[in-house]
């Protein structure tokens, strides 16, 4: 009885991995669908696409460039909020100092950001762990008092604005559910992009460079430079993040790159899931609900925020993306358990079989 | 495995996002609900911003006792009350003081509460981009806390109003008496690295060098700056004395260091330098202070206004208020109180996309505790200003009112760091 289910579970597994593989673009077209019809749905669009939906979409995709690094290499980097910020003053500095269109300083920004990203890799490759959390941390501090006091060219305090979305004619950003259009289609391109990436041979290398560095070495890969090419790859995601950002707040300022705004997309990746690229954008809504809402139930909103942090990392340390995997787990788990009792009788004489092994073994020793 | 791991995250963001979009929908119907008394209806809704956390957490409650006394005042409550027949419903939100914070809640304000007013913020990185977001709705009126960059009200902002000086006022009348008076014709400067430092200290040093007087040199430190050693040594020795545009902590490890250093100067302080608990908490320290000069929007001891103690005596009866007023919570007054004269004066009426209102507040000329509040053609106060001395009576250090400069108006240069004269 019990030899032919313990065969067939297994089995049934694959087949429903095999089935969420062959079905898994269904979720992606739910999730997309939810996404475009958002701007429909909601009866305050002038205060929901802004403060819900553009917003989640910037963090999400600074989150989703360090969850890339996380993942697929093993970094955890705390530049990341930095790198989008230095892509934002780029486009701050061409639009506000130097008065030239959106389409001369959104690629500067984004070159601007991914270039940082390549200076930090420089410095902060060769290290991994704490140590590149602490060099990568210590790099966005640099550049936020850096920020904070070069008025010629972040304007110090005050910030570089007004940053004003473009007008394409055809297509005016202005418009928010627009320019909510415009930065979802940013976070798609940048969530294909990363699994193209990751998926990638270069992907794979990366992957096998974060499970064993020095056999990868061995197989004759400069990890090093894969480092690097990492680093930056994910730099530029962030630039892309720091460009939506600077639009959608129309101005910058040092509060862009301070310390909380870092622990903000960290705090988005934690609850979105560490390990999951698209978990990101749910950890990003959760955030800016709890930002916007939590007030209504307390006047410490930020403890609010805090708790909810420690509660996702007690009870779903893969963060909410990792729910469902955790989920099915305790499933099976309940399932095994369910089907163990009525084997139970049968184990018994077994089991004291061993006892018995055991009190032979005892004597003989 | 890698690339099996992902294929269970599907399922979940499906549910994740229908859970999500599910709560939206519940918070945007309840805020729906609430949408139906807005402008043109019998509810005036008044939205507050007002930090409740990071370094300025007191000022949402300094921000809710002077919102208090104002509506105590008219027998509402710091929740609302009734005006012209109109029923004034006040919503508070809470910031961290950060830009970012600040336009986040004051967009939730105006496009999910609905509010017809906006009133606040605290500080100045707050005032900037609340103003930026005044400039894109034109249909709601906004009246300033206590955010005081000198560019604010000279963006053109139509709907954007302050009922109190701007931080280069908060200096009106001090060059002038540091010169005349005090005899200082060169000073050196010493300030902290950001706007509102660059402001104080140019409303300071452009009365003072139109005076005659001199800056023989200029330090800006970051904020938080704890080793002023390189700093004192580069004083000259021919200064007369020193301006301290440095906050509480920073300014008491000045004077602790410059005490130790054997700098024997006389002080002139920035709005936000002296604070008599910091520096009364070490003897030598104390000893330094005494005879420092100050400016701002808060009287000292002997302020004899008879609008003054009635306001005070309303003050310290509110939960949660400090012993005697905070600069935050007089500006919060003041600018509440104007708010309150200007509903008044058309009885609630914001019809005409607040025409009317507006023209009550930027013609409003009414006596504040701290004096006379009048309007310029920018929606700017023209305001009394306050000259302060730390004196040490029997041993505690106090901070006397010398005199007020009357009607200090704004001037149009918005200040940057600046080397010698501004």
């Amino acid at each position: 009885m019990t030899a032919p289910e313990t065969l067939v579970t297994p089995t049934a597994t694959g087949r429903s991995r095999s089935l969420w593989a062959r079905y898994s673009w269904i979720g992606w077209v739910v999730v997309l669908g939810l996404a475009l019809l958002f701007p429909y749905v909601v009866d305050r669009p002038r205060f929901w696409l802004p403060n819900i939906g553009v917003r989640s979409l910037w963090l999400g995709i600074i989150a989703m460039s360090l969850v890339f690094l996380n993942r697929y290499v093993g970094l955890l980097s705390l530049a990341q909020v930095t790198i989008a910020g230095i892509s934002a003053y780029g486009v701050g500095y061409v639009m506000v100092t130097l008065d030239q269109p959106f389409f001369i300083a959104i690629p500067v920004g984004i070159t601007a950001g991914t270039v940082a990203g390549f200076l930090v890799a420089l410095i902060a490759a060769r290290t991994k762990a704490i140590y590149f959390l602490m060099i990568t941390l210590a790099l966005g501090q640099v550049f936020y008092s850096y920020a904070s006091q070069a008025i010629e060219v972040t304007n110090a305090r005050r910030g570089l604005a007004p940053i004003k979305k473009p007008d394409l004619e055809i297509i005016n950003l202005n418009d928010i559910t627009t320019f909510y259009f415009a930065a979802l289609l940013a976070a798609v391109i940048c969530f294909l992009l990363c699994r193209y990436v990751a998926a990638s041979t270069f992907g794979m290398a990366l992957q096998g460079i974060r499970d064993s560095p020095e056999r990868m070495a061995a197989l004759g890969y400069k990890v090093n430079r894969y480092r690097i090419a990492a680093i930056t790859f994910s730099a530029f995601i962030a630039s892309i993040g720091g460009v939506v950002l600077v639009f959608d707040r129309a101005q910058i300022d040092p509060d862009v790159v301070s310390l909380g705004s870092t622990l903000d997309v960290l705090v988005v990746a934690v609850i979105g899931g560490i390990g999951s690229l698209g978990g990101v954008f749910i950890g990003a809504i959760i955030l800016t609900l709890l930002d916007n809402f939590a007030q209504d139930f307390t006047d410490r909103y930020m403890t609010l925020t805090g708790i909810v942090f420690i509660l996702v990392l007690l009870f779903a340390p893969a963060g909410i993306a990792g729910i469902g995997a955790q989920v099915k787990r305790a499933f099976d788990r309940r399932r095994k358990n369910a089907s163990d009792p009525g084997d139970d009788p049968q184990q018994e004489p077994t089991a004291t079989q061993p006892t018995g092994e055991a009190i032979t073994k005892g004597k003989q020793q | 495995m890698m690339l099996n791991n992902w294929k269970g995250l599907v399922p979940t963001l499906a549910v994740g996002a229908v859970v999500v979009l599910g709560v939206t929908g519940c918070s945007t119907g309840g805020s729906g609900g609430d949408g139906g008394g807005d402008a043109g209806g019998d509810t005036i809704k008044i939205g507050v911003l007002a930090t409740s956390e990071g370094n300025l957490a007191f000022g949402m409650g300094e921000a809710k006792a002077a919102i208090a006394v104002a509506m105590e005042a008219i027998g509402g409550t710091v929740d609302g009350g009734e005006i012209g027949g109109k029923s004034i419903e006040i919503i508070y939100a809470g910031t961290d003081g950060t830009s970012g914070s600040a336009q986040t809640q004051v967009k939730k304000l105006v496009e999910n509460d609905d509010v017809d007013i906006v009133f606040g913020p605290v500080s100045g990185d707050e005032g900037e981009a609340v103003v930026q977001y005044a400039l894109t709705v034109p249909e709601v009126t906004f009246v300033n806390g206590s955010a005081s960059p000198v560019g604010m009200t000279l963006e053109g902002a139509e709907n954007f109003f302050r009922f109190h000086g701007d931080s280069a006022m908060w200096m009106g009348g001090l060059g002038d008496y540091a010169y005349d008076e005090k005899g200082y014709k060169k000073i050196y400067s010493i300030a902290e690295d950001y706007s509102f430092p660059y402001d104080n200290a140019g409303g300071f040093f452009s009365e003072f060098c139109a005076a005659g007087g001199e800056v023989n040199g200029n330090s800006w430190v970051p904020v938080g700056t704890t080793d002023y050693a390189t700093i004192i040594a580069q004083i000259p020795a021919d200064t007369d004395a020193v301006y301290v545009g440095l906050g509480g902590a920073d300014a008491a490890s000045f004077l602790s260091q410059a005490v130790t250093n054997g700098v024997d100067l006389p002080l002139v302080g920035g709005s936000i330098a002296v604070d008599t608990t910091a520096l009364s908490g070490d003897a030598n320290i104390a000893s330094a202070a005494v005879g420092t000069i100050t400016g701002g929007p808060v009287p000292g001891a002997g302020y004899d206004n008879p609008e003054w103690q009635p306001f005070v005596d309303a003050y310290v009866t509110q939960p949660d208020a400090f012993p005697s007023p905070s600069i935050f919570s007089i500006l919060y007054y003041n600018s509440f109180q104007s708010l309150v004269l200007g509903l008044q004066e058309v009885d609630g009426d914001l019809s005409d996309g607040h025409a009317g209102l507006r023209d009550a507040l930027g013609s409003l000329d009414w006596n504040s505790p701290t004096g006379q509040i009048s309007m310029d053609e920018n929606r700017q106060a023209i305001v009394d200003n306050f000259l302060i001395e730390v004196l040490d009576e029997g041993g505690t250090l106090v901070q006397k009112n010398i005199s007020e400069a009357s009607g200090v108006t704004q001037g149009t240069t918005v200040y940057d760091r600046f080397e010698g004269c501004p």
